[in-house]
């Protein structure tokens, strides 16, 4: 029932934010589903706590969709919140109009329901079918100010992604007729319920071949190099809100998406995900220091960040063990915040200074001091700079990685991670400080953008701190979840 | 209809998608591109009618009366009127040379074969051959979408790499789950839809469907 709810919720806004005329009342019901969907999340994971997965019809909620379920959740909220004054402020320039403005909230709220549907159902076709539907849903917000660079970004996103997923539909199929010979199985079911408990069963060779397609195909909305080309150009046109969405969230999807096949993977053939997790990580890892040394525009800068965080989450989940997979959970989480903070303050920036290019930002700390320093905060935040969050999973990735000796992966993790924070550092020192760039009046841009970014930046505070017992409780039953990620 | 009668009738489609496959990359024209893929899809949906008839599986009659309704007419439709109603230039303007180019698709339909042979030994249903044929139909897909250059002969490579996933779902599980089946139909149309959308605002924008114009992203 509470799964339907949740589902419903984005749908009766989007509908609702369309038809009402409204500026306001698409903002407040925009904020008011996000918050309860939050909310829901929250229920829906303490009763799967307390009481185990939940599963019936086609949908399905343990433990990895409820973590999953909160993260999208959350953020999601914190993105409507922060859209107020990023695209209130658009609308206030007449850079769009009120149409516009309606549509944007509309398929905000169907982008988030497509990324529900992906974490809460059963069946793994279904799962395909709405990682789909969130390439269509936010195609249009990608392409939302309909400039020529902006529409460039868009086709590429739909091009490169629909391709990518069309091989992931391969990787389906073969899952499916790995499984179609296994007497007792259900012919008619695609549940992963139902794979996970004939896994052994499994025909090998299809699965392998499966695993195979669906790396590739859910890796290329993952963003793991080299299928990443789309990546960049859609983080940078989107509308900053979007921007977070799409690197804290949408990613987290298509990641969870390939977790899943993992899972059964190793009840199977195990060592074979693991194996090409870690390959892909690395790759990732090290193109992304090289691009993110020759960054010119901040939210490529920003872009190429998530997809070295995605190869760092690849490593963790690759070494596997308790530690690993729990890192890379944990790491999951603490990118999406971070992120989500960064691309906030990258927003303030980019309509104070109406540019994307990192070399006319200048004088930043003067500017702008809060979001200046917000964005520095996040800037040491998510390269890896104690007391903040992602310095922990790190941490938990490179002892996971020395534990199960693998210290050529150790080795290019340490080096690629220190030039990262260097060169990211770098770029932003340079933003912050010097003469402040000529005609750019002082003050914040917004004051409300302020307080989701304050948000962020505490929960990653806290974590990075305390790291509550909670928190370690409930990631550590998800990493349970995984075989060999039980403590 | 005899067994035999009917296996060959099976393969005879299967290699009619093919087929087609290798006109659309000797194709020249949009519209001709467009009409070699409605045959196709019309064959495809015919292949999935012979397997359900062959299986009695009534769930595929369903899937192949939506390939023909969806594939072979609504899609096909949509197609011709985009490309009526913005003017594009009527060639395609392959990157590559026809000769050179179906030189190169008669290597992957070999490649085709030899990804599907580990499966193929595997398998033990009687279509199981034409998942060789739908991976050359996919790879083929694909090396459509690289060489071309305009934003419609990319819709079409994204459909053509649909149909041999298609061919491949019903070669080696005589077809998906029902509820599959049918969103990824619905999600094939929408692809489809806004694909089409975006067409019309590249047109707009760029005056062109040439997608070298889109070359101002990159570090």
């Amino acid at each position: 029932m509470m799964i339907e709810l949740i589902l419903l919720l984005p749908l009766i806004a989007a509908a609702i934010s369309y038809f009402v005329k409204q500026q306001h009342v698409a903002e407040a019901v925009s904020m008011l589903s996000g918050v309860l969907q939050f909310i829901l999340a929250l229920l829906i994971a303490v009763d799967v706590m307390q009481n185990g997965a939940i599963q019936y019809g086609l949908w399905y909620a343990d433990e990895l969709s409820v973590f999953m379920l909160v993260i999208i959740t959350f953020l999601g909220s914190m993105a409507v919140a922060y859209s107020f004054s990023y695209i209130g402020h658009d609308r206030e320039e007449h850079e769009i109009s009120g149409l516009q403005l309606r549509r944007y909230y509309l398929l905000l709220q169907l982008f988030l329901f497509t990324m529900l549907v992906v974490v809460l159902t059963n069946n793994l076709g279904i799962m395909w079918i709405a990682i789909e539907g969130t390439t269509l849903t936010s195609a249009f917000l990608v392409g939302f100010y309909e400039k020529d660079t902006s529409l460039e970004a868009a086709w590429k996103y739909l091009i490169i992604c629909s391709v990518g997923i069309s091989m992931a539909l391969f990787g389906v199929v073969l899952t499916y007729a790995s499984s179609v010979d296994v007497a007792g199985f259900p012919s008619d079911s695609l549940n992963w319920t139902d794979l996970r408990s004939v896994a052994a069963l499994l025909d090998p060779t299809f699965l392998r071949i499966a695993f195979i397609f669906i790396l590739i195909g859910y890796g290329t909305k993952v963003g793991f190099v080299p299928m990443h080309t789309w990546l960049p150009d859609a983080h940078s046109q989107a509308p900053s809100p979007i921007s977070a969405m799409l690197s804290g969230v949408l990613l987290n999807c298509a990641l969870y998406g390939i977790l899943r096949f993992y899972i059964i993977m190793q009840l199977s053939v195990p060592g074979f995900a693991p194996d090409l997790l870690l390959i892909f990580g690395v790759i990732s890892l090290v193109m992304a220091a090289a691009f993110i040394i020759l960054a010119k525009d901040f939210k490529r800068l920003l872009a190429y960040s998530s997809i070295e965080h995605m190869g760092i989450i690849a490593l963790g989940f690759g070494i596997g063990g308790f530690l690993g997979i729990f890192a890379g959970l944990l790491h999951m989480l603490n990118h999406a915040l971070t992120k989500c903070l960064m691309f906030f303050g990258a927003g303030n920036i980019l309509q104070k200074y109406n540019t994307r290019s990192i070399a006319e930002v200048r004088g930043l700390a003067y500017i702008m001091p809060i979001t200046a320093a917000l964005f520095l905060l996040g800037a040491l935040a998510i390269t890896g700079s104690p007391p903040f969050s992602i310095f922990l999973s790190e941490v938990m990735v490179l002892q996971a990685g020395l534990g199960a000796g693998s210290y050529l992966v150790v080795a290019i993790y340490l080096f690629a991670i220190l030039v990262i924070f260097a060169a990211f550092m770098y770029h932003v020192s340079k933003m912050l400080f010097g003469k402040p760039t000529e005609g750019v009046v002082r003050g914040e841009i917004h004051h409300v953008s302020l307080i989701p970014m304050a948000i962020l930046l505490v929960s990653i505070l806290v974590i990075g701190l305390f790291l509550p017992q909670q928190l370690m409780d409930f990631i550590t039953k998800v990493a349970a979840l995984f075989p060999g990620g039980s403590r | 209809m005899t067994q035999e009668l009917l296996t060959d009738t099976i393969n005879g489609l299967a290699a009619i998608v093919l087929l087609t496959s290798f006109f659309l990359v000797a194709n020249t024209r949009m519209h001709q591109l467009v009409r070699t893929f409605t045959l196709q899809s019309l064959a495809l949906g015919l292949f999935a009618f012979f397997v359900a008839y062959y299986t009695g599986a009534e769930h595929i009659y369903l899937v192949a009366v939506l390939t023909i309704i969806i594939k072979a007419i609504i899609i096909p439709r949509f197609l011709d009127y985009t490309i009526e109603k913005i003017q594009v230039k009527k060639e395609v303007e392959p990157l590559v040379g026809i000769p050179l180019s179906l030189l190169i698709c008669t290597g992957l339909a070999f490649i085709g074969y030899y990804i599907a042979e580990p499966v193929i030994a595997n398998g033990n249903i009687i279509t199981k051959n034409c998942l060789a044929i739908s991976v050359a139909v996919v790879l083929i897909g694909f090396y459509l979408m690289a060489s071309r250059r305009k934003a419609m002969s990319e819709v079409v490579a994204l459909l053509v790499i649909e149909n041999g996933l298609f061919l491949a779902a019903i070669s080696i599980t005589y077809g998906m789950p029902l509820i599959v089946e049918l969103g990824i139909f619905f999600d094939v149309f929408v692809t489809v839809l806004i694909m089409g959308v975006f067409v019309f605002k590249i047109n707009r924008t760029f005056e062109t469907l040439d997608t070298r114009f889109m070359r101002r992203l990159r570090d």
